[in-house]
């Protein structure tokens, strides 16, 4: 019935897909200008609207960027200039300036309106300091005024500088995408030097630039210079990879210029460093020689050891993930960080990070050949070796080498059971540790399968249309470690609303849910399955003679997803997953059903989705399988994959005909 | 899992500086007997879902002069869930230019172990976070108190001087936990009086503890769970507000009633509405084309809407009072009675009366009962008295006032709601007219729920294949355009504007593709927003067999599962404002179909709302046609289960679908 070549697109594409997601960076070696108002043009002035921005409110027409990373008062100065397009872009007026005040702060604010015709209105007002919030509900700092006279037509433009903190040459970068249309922006950076000499050197690397963009140079007086046009306006969107791997961008890095140039060489170094610290850490293997006996039978097959060990390290407190304590319980507690392994296990407890470690030196000391992994975590950022950032590997999980099998453990973060990573530290390039040299290694991309949702549900039909009974969920591999996660701290009663709220958002009409059983909250290798009564009032429609049952009673979790027809980002879904239904429902006495729904079975790569209706004398089994199968999508598959959702929705909203007594001949 | 912050080469600095600081840190003292004294109470009611108790609450205000009072706090809670630990976050909102805390002390006494204790040096002082300030000296003290965990008593006390601008106080000592017992005392010098009203609760006698010490206890206070839809906090919450007289009799600042009170707000806003120079030029040129008064009123509103940016500004007695019009005008931004002000200001250019009128935007925070206090409002807005003999459909927001004669409610903050109009928020709600007279508390018209809402029609076919296709238009009035009107404008994307029609058909049609769409009146406040669009619907209709099933009701939902919880509703429900909401939909049915059943009508009036449908056939189209209308903006909680079963009824009714049969050829 249904065709969905489209859509059909190999899982392994789309891991390469997200394999090859660094964008492309690209890598090269490698003067205060106080900003002032720049003269007008009588252009600027008459202008009504921007072709490469049709629809834009307003857009930027110029920026400046000047960064000064002098190391004692390093500071950037920023200059505005907008055009107001329409009625909308008036709200325009109303600047804010983001800072992180850990930072730096911000200066010397200087702005103004120009009216239509020309005149000027200084903004002699003063900028206050207020919270605001960021996409994705994030909190941060701002100077926010409001300019004067603001028309359609009007140009306003600011200017103001923002001090670093002294030294602060980390994160020294330029984001060139705006909210806005840019029409043309110069960047420019004074690299840091010191009083001797340059012993640091700087290399930039660049992401996403507008097609045409010539790449940033350093001149004959050591600033970095770009000049960049037509940059469109960036626009957030649900499920899009993290932002700033999005927009248009300049990453400054500086090293010592002792440093290796060399990618290969720079990491083989990175991983020595860091293999002697965790080395030191993890101890010699006979130190937990005895912590082995107590864990393992010698007789035990060696992945069951692997799996006791796990299991054992995993009822270690974990202090990552305890609710965090003022300064004053701290200090009460006397808690000292465990020196190492050994000193963990005799403490019995440690650190997430630290916990992993403890595994690395217990299944060694049982005899396994096993390696630390630093990873990144992608639900920030997607790490490209090529960038050469240290910083960004900055989780650990342990490969053990079995029967020439890779096994990737990360025991430290709670609840993800053995042979699992949590999905921030999946499908991603990590640097495997060696005391010779180091080897890059990727973790497993996660599948569906390894986080399931599976509902079970025993329901009755009243005669009023009424569907209750009892219903099972059952939470399996990442998404039982998930909520277990996330509900690690709460007690019974917010963690049973938290169950029922989670049924209720699946559920397709407005329904009663009440839990019944106390579920397994402490376990990582078992699932989380939790027992519901079920009710939803007047689920089946009467039409005259016939009574209809909707087919999917727990499909409202894909009724919004991809709603809108336009995409512009790729399309980011942080891990695999499958959900499906499997319902029985006992039908009033003498009710028989006339006609059941086609079934559906697609078993795309990409999503696929089962739905199928069965009669077994006046019970009615309804069952749904919808499994998202990649983790990033291009954009160029938005259309196929929305179409593909709307017909999910579509199967999800036929219905059973049923016959509210002999069951009638349909002609 | 997640590295450490700190490298180990960075230890040993750390751990020098944790030693250098630890007599900082490592002092303990004992909780105060006051604290002690709880530990082995018995707990006020509670159940399960109680995050915390508030175990003791005591409020003293000391008036030490008629411009200085002194405010001392003790609270102790027991925590009793994860979720009380918040608690342990002490926040104390001050004034920054008319408020001092000169001391705070938190302790902990946990169920085991030795107690905790944090004082001033541990609080930070912060701006507080609040969304639309631009200018504020308010502050806030915040302290983490240690170790906010079940089974534990945190507790506090802290002392703040204040200038008071009305000689008033309030003691909120209902909250959204069981309080087991809550103290207010008030200390006066000789010769002062005071006046206490009760809201929300039983009115308590004071005891006199002589020597100008007045003291009240309740106890075994019932906590408030917020439920949705629930009327505001103020609004179902036991306060006591305690007004204060001087001695020789009230004092010029002393409103006991609300005339009172209106007194000192005219005398705080004397000469704030007095024109300039600009602003006369402005309204001359505003009005100079105007023909008559109501079209000059009309465009002194819209210049308010359009030109007047609102920015909330409160600076010591700014809280209060407001900017002078010509201040608000040369800025162009200003809070609600700053844009009041100028509005008003505004109109006496052009010969009209005006009068300020202060207002909660949360209806049932003030009611006739709620006793005159300046604490009680939140907004202020202006009532235009019309020239005499003016009449216009248009003015719907009127009152007849027995001295004033008729008065026209106008928002200038709302930049949505046509001249004329009030939004849902201002409908049937209570505020303070501040007239020549004084002040008077004076109910807001209610509008007609015609003048709120959606009305939808669609012309639709339907293919044999299943496919629906056609044309829908949406008129929005009223505040169900203002909302539409806001989202579409500040949707910079143009692609995005289309949004909230996708999400309306993502509601009801599992498979849709919009063709075209467009929207008329965008920014004509006066003037319905009206959604026009076309959109196919693949697999709209259903084949079973030989049957085949349309949904006569194609978009839109009205249902509502609020009260689809277990618990009993404990609060009425409140609605935003009267609605009326249409859908009008017609199917051309393809050849070779015949209808076999219909969805019956359903007429179901419950008084505070009803609903309306039938589904028949002319010819080969079915048509389906739907009403839903709020009337009452408050339902009680003894008909809650019939807003219950009303939504059911609408649940069940757009669920229903219409069987069509082949027929033979």
């Amino acid at each position: 019935m249904y065709t969905h070549r489209n859509l059909r697109i190999s899982f392994s594409l789309s891991l390469m897909i997200l394999a090859a997601w660094a964008w492309c960076p690209k890598t090269a070696s490698a003067v205060s200008t106080a900003a002032k108002y720049r003269p007008i043009s009588p252009e600027e002035l008459k202008m009504t609207s921007e072709t490469r921005a049709p629809d834009a409110p307003a857009i930027i027409l110029y920026r400046k960027v000047y960064r000064d990373d002098n190391g004692t008062t390093s500071h950037e100065d920023d200059y505005f200039r907008i055009k107001i397009l329409t009625e909308e872009g008036r709200k325009h007026a109303d600047i804010e300036i983001p800072f992180d005040k850990a930072a730096g702060n911000v200066a010397g604010i200087h702005a103004r309106t120009i009216k239509p015709d020309g005149a000027v209105v200084d903004f002699d007002g003063k900028a206050f300091t207020k919270s605001i919030v960021k996409a994705r509900g994030i909190k941060v700092l701002a100077k926010t005024f409001t300019l004067p006279n603001v028309q359609v037509g009007s140009i306003i433009e600011y200017y103001y500088s923002v001090d670093f903190t002294e030294y602060k040459l980390y994160e020294s970068r330029w984001i060139l995408s705006d909210e806005l249309f840019t029409k043309s922006a110069d960047f420019s950076l004074k690299p840091y030097t010191n009083s001797n000499g340059n012993d640091f050197r700087v290399r930039w690397t660049w992401q996403n630039l507008p097609s045409g963009t010539d790449i940033a140079k350093q001149g004959p007086d050591g600033i970095v210079r770009l000049h960049v046009s037509n940059i469109p306006a960036f626009v957030t969107e649900d499920l899009m990879p993290p932002e700033n791997e999005l927009k248009a961008r300049i990453d400054f890095i500086y090293a010592e210029a002792s440093a290796e140039s060399d990618v290969n060489h720079f990491w083989s170094e990175v991983g020595k460093h860091k293999n002697g610290e965790i080395e030191s850490f993890v101890g010699k293997p006979k130190n937990l020689e005895h912590a082995i006996a107590e864990i393992v039978s010698p007789n035990d097959p060696p992945e069951l050891k692997l799996q006791k060990i796990y299991a054992r390290v995993q009822k270690m407190r974990n202090t990552s993930y305890e609710v965090e304590k003022t300064e004053a319980e701290q200090k009460r507690a006397k808690e000292k960080e465990p020196a190492n392994a050994e000193d963990a296990w005799k403490r019995g407890y440690a650190s997430g990070f630290d916990l992993t470690l403890v595994y690395l030196a217990l299944v060694r000391a049982a005899g396994f050949e096993a390696h630390a992994v630093m990873v990144p975590d992608r639900q920030n950022y997607f790490f490209s070796p090529a960038l050469m950032q240290e910083d960004r590997l900055d989780e650990d999980i342990v490969l053990v080498k079995l029967n020439g099998k890779n096994i990737f453990c990360d025991p430290g973060s709670a609840f993800t059971p053995f042979g699992l990573l949590p999905w921030t530290e999946t499908a991603v390039q990590g640097l495997q540790l060696d005391k010779k040299a180091p080897a890059w290694v990727s973790s497993l991309g996660p599948v569906s399968n390894q986080a399931r949702t599976e509902r079970r549900a025993k329901l009755t039909l009243s005669d009023t249309g009424d569907l209750e009974g009892a219903l099972t969920v059952t939470y399996t591999g990442i998404e039982g470690a998930q909520m277990r996660r996330e509900e690690r701290n709460a007690d019974a009663t917010a963690r049973k609303k938290y169950l029922e709220d989670n049924v209720k958002e699946y559920a397709s009409a407005a329904s009663e849910v009440n839990l019944t059983n106390q579920p397994d909250w402490k376990s990582s290798e078992l699932p989380l399955v939790a027992e519901f009564s079920f009710k939803v009032p007047g689920y089946a429609a009467q039409a005259g003679h016939h009574v209809l049952i909707p087919a999917g009673i727990f499909g409202a979790g894909e009724k919004h997803l991809f709603d809108h027809a336009e995409r512009v980002h790729p399309i980011y879904v942080q891990y695999p997953y499958m959900d499906s239904d499997d319902i029985d429902i006992q039908l009033p006495a003498g009710w028989k059903v006339s006609t059941l729904p086609p079934g559906w079975k697609d078993t795309g790569k990409v999503v696929s989705y089962t739905i199928a209706a069965q009669d077994d004398n006046g019970k009615l089994h309804l069952s749904r399988t919808v499994s998202i199968n990649f983790v990033l999508l291009e954009q160029k598959y938005y259309p196929a994959l929305r179409s593909y959702f709307q017909q999910i929705k579509t199967s999800d909203d036929q219905q059973v005909v049923v016959a509210p007594g002999p069951a009638r001949a349909e002609n | 899992m997640r590295a450490k912050i700190l490298s180990p080469r960075a230890i040993p600095a750390v751990a020098a500086l944790i030693l250098f600081c630890a007599p900082l840190f490592g002092a303990h003292s004992q909780a105060p007997e006051w604290m002690h004294a709880l530990v082995n109470v018995p707990l006020p009611a509670h159940d399960e879902k109680d995050n915390a108790v508030l175990l003791y609450s005591e409020e003293n205000l000391t008036v030490l002069s008629v411009d200085k009072f002194r405010t001392t706090v003790r609270r102790a809670y027991k925590i009793l869930r994860p979720e009380g630990r918040h608690y342990g976050t002490l926040e104390i909102n001050f004034d920054s230019l008319n408020e001092k805390v000169t001391s705070i002390h938190a302790w902990c006494i946990p169920a085991g172990g030795k107690d905790y204790e944090v004082t001033d040096k541990d609080a930070i002082e912060r701006s507080p976070l609040k969304g639309e300030l631009l200018v504020t000296d308010e502050r806030q003290k915040l302290m983490e108190i240690p170790a906010p965990d079940p089974g534990n008593i945190i507790g506090y006390e802290y002392v703040k001087d204040w200038h008071p601008f009305v000689l008033q106080d309030d003691w909120d000592f209902q909250h959204t936990v069981p309080v087991r017992e809550a103290h207010y005392s008030l200390t006066l010098p000789a010769g002062w009086e005071f006046k206490d009203a009760w809201v929300n609760y039983p009115e308590l006698k004071a005891h006199d503890a002589g020597g100008g010490l007045w003291q009240w206890t309740v106890g075994d206070v019932k906590g408030i769970r917020r439920e949705e839809a629930m009327p505001p906090l103020r609004g179902v919450a036991g306060q006591m507000v305690v007004t204060l007289f001087p001695p020789g009799g009230v004092a010029t600042n002393s409103p006991p009633t609300w005339h009172d009170l209106g007194e000192w707000e005219g005398r705080l806003t004397s000469g704030r509405i007095d024109p300039s120079v600009e602003i006369r030029q402005e309204v001359n040129a505003l009005t100079a084309s105007a023909p008559t008064p109501l079209a000059k009123m009309r465009a002194l509103a819209e210049f308010m809407q359009r030109n007047i940016r609102y920015v909330a500004i409160e600076l010591g007695i700014g809280g209060w009072q407001p900017h002078p019009a010509a201040q608000v005008y040369e800025h162009r931004y200003g809070d609600c009675k700053d844009k009041a002000t100028l509005m008003r200001s505004m109109l006496r250019e052009i010969g009209v009366e005006s009068f300020y009128v202060d207002i909660n935007v949360y209806r049932g925070s003030v009611t006739p009962e709620t006793p005159a206090n300046e604490f009680a409002f939140n907004h202020v807005i202006v009532a235009i008295k019309l020239p005499e003999g003016l009449t216009d459909p248009s003015l719907v927001a009127t009152v007849k006032h027995s001295s004033l004669g008729t008065l026209l409610f106008f928002d200038p903050t709302n930049q949505e709601i046509p001249f004329g109009e009030i939004g849902g928020y201002l409908q049937a709600n209570y505020g303070m007219l501040v007239s020549p007279a004084g002040g008077e508390l004076v109910q807001l018209p209610q509008q007609s729920s015609a003048m709120n809402g959606v009305q939808r029609t669609g012309r639709l076919t339907l293919t044999l294949s299943g496919e629906l296709q056609g044309d829908v238009e949406e008129t929005r009035v009223g505040d169900r355009a203002a909302g539409s009107r806001e989202l579409y404008t500040s949707t910079q994307k143009n692609d995005d504007k289309i949004k909230p029609v996708e999400h309306l058909l993502a509601d009801s049609l599992a498979m849709f593709h919009i063709t075209k769409a467009s929207v008329i009146n965008s920014d004509q406040t006066d003037k319905p927003f009206i959604w026009n669009y076309s959109f196919r619907a693949d697999n709209y209709a259903k084949y079973a067999g030989n049957l085949l099933l349309v949904r006569p009701r194609v978009l839109g939902s009205k249902t509502w599962g609020l009260l689809e919880t277990p618990e009993p509703r404990s609060y009425p429900i409140e609605f935003d404002g009267p609605v009326l909401d249409t859908d009008n939909f017609e199917i051309t049915l393809p050849h070779g179909y015949l209808v076999d059943d219909v969805p019956p009508a359903v007429d179901a009036d419950y008084g505070f709302a009803s609903y309306h449908s039938k589904t028949e056939v002319t010819g080969n189209v079915l048509k389906y046609h739907r009403a839903f209308e709020v009337k009452q903006l408050s339902v009680p909680v003894s008909q809650a289960p019939q807003l219950k079963k009303f939504y059911r009824i609408i649940a069940s009714d757009e669920r229903n679908t219409a069987v069509l049969r082949l027929v033979a050829q």
